[in-house]
């Protein structure tokens, strides 16, 4: 009996010791680099904003981050800038790029915090891991309960309205959608709406132009960026097509609808606000 | 394969006249099929073409096959008619930095804003093309003549230039323009437009009718340059009124349709096999042939993988290379005995 | 008899090294001129030069009076055939198709032979024993073979004048006098003028009414085989001790190398 005692005490104290290294005492953590725009938008959302001292090329939000310096892409950041920028936390979203320069800067001896992005679970569990990395877990929660407050909030406006069927539209050329599995289904889901893409199953499906007619959405939310947005005219034709037929083609900014952040509650009353009109509550109130 | 002595008119009509057949079935065959399910009969009733049936038939489908067609004939014929005025089997529309320049064009007519739904992307496409017809040509130019060995090296050299500065351009482009830029690599044959349909076609058949014009031209240069010019044949002009009609008809299918690979090495060859080298022959027909091939991979694309589908360029990778490999290989056997 | 084909003064040189020097050279019809030399001595370049693939830095080469850069590629064609040393054969024409394109020049743009063509064509294969070959690709037959069809797509052309490189070096013996027999033939016969390279020296003598011995660009020398093959002059020419003997079968000379004593 006490040797198992001992045992368990001794299994604790080496499961302790290993794994990640000690978190640095919260007060300790005054500069803060950030490789991913939803990882600048949370930090900025914690109130921590001016302890930011690099953020990544896509970084836009808020508007204040544009004077902050650079330290690469959200796809190939610099490992140098961001060693160079002296942080005592780097936060990061895994991408198709940056394995490696995050692997040079633990090699450095900075830590990084690592937060998926694929879910709304993850969106939580992203936030409170950066709130404590930066000591401030009581605020995490608060941001915690605010957006899922929001979220809540797109619910209870569109519960009771029937079931939209939608296609959320990320490129014209080729055509691709969100499919079943990524954020912006599930904000879909909440939004009141059923994604026609879910019968690809895939992640991003490249979609023949076909499919738009034979799946007939009775709403296009068209999310596409850069020279394409705007352009609605690969629908222009499909007039069988009931978001077409009835001119429920809607643009929406793709600030928001990316980012795995704080606005998603945004993004889902934008989605809501698409997919039923006649619940978007009148301008000037939230 | 045992094939007659010579080409006569009756032999090439005959010949043309089947492979036509069989890109008319072609045509229609992959108009029927679709990730979506549309029937004919109904698209055709009296006011089906305002249906589902219709709008998916005549307004996605027909279009998008229509282009394949052309563009695949213009990749194909443009590849038979360079590795005959370069005397090189190997020589395709992609190795000779065309379409090379055609994809830079568009990629830094993307990043400069051009909307992909005007015409100013193909515009500039197809005048990096033509651009990049002239560097490599008179690059290659020594002393009045340029060589098919010249115009090899410089081609390549230009066309891994154009490469690397469109990696560059992917590494320096933000991410939404990143999208654009992974299209022309990748290659599309969706289209609503009949309009750009008849744009490229007009292209392609005046570019084919150019390049028959000098087919026997083309036939004489296969026994080398100083052989043709003793038969009576004006080397340097043929040389490059096949060069020019070659890299017009890649321009055209590369600025509508991005890049898509082997079209332009493997019908060649695969005609050549059965055909014979005869160009007057070989060039109508890989005219025809490389519109039927592309059709096909165009509709294995579009349903292979049920809803979601492949880009174009995969499919005709997957279909070529093996089926390069195992050419390559016939005619190593065949040198080594 | 007129010459058809004459060459004067001509000059060739790539960059500074000059191949030629002041050749002069006129071709009769009728009449089959050999010309000798060693390697390097510009035999190659003579004959590009005739042909008109090059042109001379200096002095000029007419054609029925006229210089060969004033004639249309097509017309030239029509009456000068060339048959170079090793042709290029990238595509597997049949020997047919070969042979055809010799009729080109007398054929439109895409060349589609007519009844007449064909049995030209065929005559001349036959002529060079190749008429069971008429469907075999270019790369299926020996080098011999293809030399002969290259031979053939030359008389398909219907040439008033013939020049030849080498046209012997992959044949067999029953076949290097059958060319020749087929060029003399061609001269006798329908007044063809012909020239021909050649590194048998004895080959040369029995069939060519006259030689051409070119050494270091310049012609050394010039005239009937039993003048130009005498060993004096071609101990110079070559750098290779010889013995002109007695050819039983023609009379003419016999030329052997002299083995080194001891």
């Amino acid at each position: 009996m006490r040797g198992w005692r001992l045992a368990a005490a001794a299994a604790a104290v080496a499961l302790a010791g290993c794994g990640e290294p000690p978190p640095t005492a919260p007060a300790a953590v005054r500069r803060v680099v950030s490789l991913a725009p939803s990882c600048t938008e949370i930090v900025w959302a914690l109130g921590a904003g001016d302890r930011l001292v690099g953020v990544c090329a896509h970084c836009d939000h808020p508007p204040a981050v544009a004077s902050l310096p650079r330290v690469g892409g959200y796809l190939a950041p610099s490992a140098e800038a961001v060693i160079g920028a002296r942080p005592d936390v780097v936060f990061a979203v895994p991408s198709p790029g940056n394995h490696d320069a995050v692997r040079a800067v633990e090699a450095a001896g900075i830590r990084v915090v690592v937060v998926e992005e694929h879910t709304l679970d993850e969106v939580w569990a992203g936030m409170r891991a950066i709130a404590a990395a930066l000591g401030l877990a009581a605020e995490g929660e608060r941001l915690v309960a605010r957006v899922q407050a929001e979220l809540e909030a797109v619910r209870r406006r569109v519960a009771g309205r029937p079931v939209r069927r939608a296609l959320l539209v990320v490129g014209h050329a080729p055509l691709v959608a969100a499919g079943p599995g990524t954020l912006q289904d599930e904000l879909l889901r909440i939004a009141g709406g059923e994604n026609v893409a879910a019968v690809t199953g895939a992640l991003w499906p490249r979609l023949a132009v076909e499919m738009v007619v034979a799946t007939a959405p009775d709403v296009i939310v068209d999310a596409a960026m850069g020279g394409e947005r705007g352009d609605a005219s690969v629908f222009a034709s499909l007039t069988t097509v009931p978001a077409v037929r009835n001119g429920r083609i809607v643009p929406i900014a793709g600030g928001a609808f990316y980012r795995a952040g704080p606005r998603v509650g945004e993004a889902a009353a934008q989605l809501a606000a698409a997919l039923h009109p006649e619940t978007a509550p009148a301008a000037g109130a939230r | 394969m045992r094939r007659a002595a010579h080409l006569t008119r009756r032999r090439l009509a005959a010949t043309l006249a089947v492979l036509g057949l069989g890109l008319a079935l072609s045509v229609v065959g992959a108009t029927l099929v679709g990730p979506a399910p549309a029937s004919l009969a109904r698209a055709l009733a009296p006011g089906g073409a305002a249906g589902p049936d219709g709008i998916i038939i005549f307004r996605t489908r027909l279009p998008r096959v229509l282009l394949g067609a052309v563009v695949g004939a213009s990749l194909a014929t443009a590849g038979t008619a360079l590795q005959g005025v370069l005397r090189n089997p190997l020589a395709c529309p992609h190795v000779l930095g065309i379409s090379g320049g055609a994809a830079l064009a568009g990629v830094l007519a993307i990043l400069a804003g051009a909307s992909v739904a005007s015409l100013a992307i193909p515009a500039a496409a197809f005048g990096g093309a033509l651009g990049a017809l002239a560097l490599v040509w008179f690059g290659a130019r020594a002393g009045g003549r340029t060589t098919p060995h010249a115009i090899l090296l410089v081609g390549v050299v230009f066309n891994t230039f154009a490469a690397a500065m469109i990696m560059l351009v992917e590494a320096l482009a933000t991410y939404t323009q990143v999208r654009g830029v992974l299209f022309w690599i990748m290659g599309s044959l969706s289209t609503q437009s009949y309009g750009l349909v008849a744009a490229v076609a007009a292209l392609a058949l005046a570019g084919l009718g150019w390049l028959v014009r000098h087919a026997h031209d083309v036939n004489l240069l296969g026994v080398g340059d100083e052989d043709a010019y003793e038969l009576g044949v004006d080397v340097e002009a043929v040389r490059r009124a096949v060069f020019v009609a070659a890299s017009i008809l890649v321009a055209a299918a590369v600025s509508v349709s991005g890049m898509i690979g082997f079209v332009g090495l493997i019908v060649p060859h695969l005609l050549r096999l059965l055909l014979g080298p005869d160009h007057r022959l070989l060039l109508p027909a890989s005219f025809v042939g490389g519109a039927t091939f592309l059709v096909w991979c165009d509709a294995l694309a579009r349903t292979a993988l049920g809803a979601a589908e492949v880009p174009v360029g995969v499919v005709t990778a997957l279909a070529g290379a093996p089926f390069f490999l195992v050419l390559l290989r016939r005619s190593l056997r065949r040198a080594a005995a | 008899m007129t010459a058809r084909l004459v060459a004067g003064g001509v000059t060739f040189g790539w960059g500074a090294r000059l191949v030629l020097r002041d050749v002069a050279l006129a071709l009769a019809p009728g009449e089959l001129v050999g010309v000798i030399g060693p390697n390097g001595s510009g035999k190659t370049t003579l004959v590009r030069l005739l042909a008109g693939v090059l042109r001379p830095a200096a002095g000029t080469v007419r054609l029925d009076g006229r210089p060969l850069a004033a004639w249309p590629r097509r017309e030239l064609a029509r009456r000068i055939a060339v048959v170079s040393q090793d042709p290029t054969v990238t595509f597997p024409f049949t020997a047919l198709e070969t042979v055809l394109m010799g009729r080109a020049p007398h054929l439109p743009a895409l060349a589609f032979p007519r009844a007449a063509d064909l049995a030209r064509a065929r005559a001349a294969m036959a002529r060079v024993d190749v008429a069971d070959l008429e469907a075999r690709p270019l790369d299926r037959l020996s080098g011999g073979e293809r030399q002969r069809v290259f031979l053939a797509r030359a008389l398909a052309q219907e040439p008033a004048v013939l020049l030849l490189d080498e046209p012997t070096t992959h044949l067999d013996l029953r076949h290097q006098a059958g060319i020749y027999d087929v060029v003399a033939d061609l001269c006798r016969r329908e007044g063809v003028a012909s020239l021909s390279v050649l590194h048998d020296l004895n080959l040369a003598a029995m069939y060519c009414d006259r030689l051409v011995l070119l050494a270091g660009g310049r012609i050394a020398a010039e005239g009937p085989p039993a003048a130009v093959l005498e060993r004096a002059r071609l101990a110079a020419a070559y750098g290779a001790d010889v013995h002109v003997g007695v050819n039983d079968l023609t009379g003419g000379p016999l030329v052997l190398p002299r083995p080194r004593p001891g």
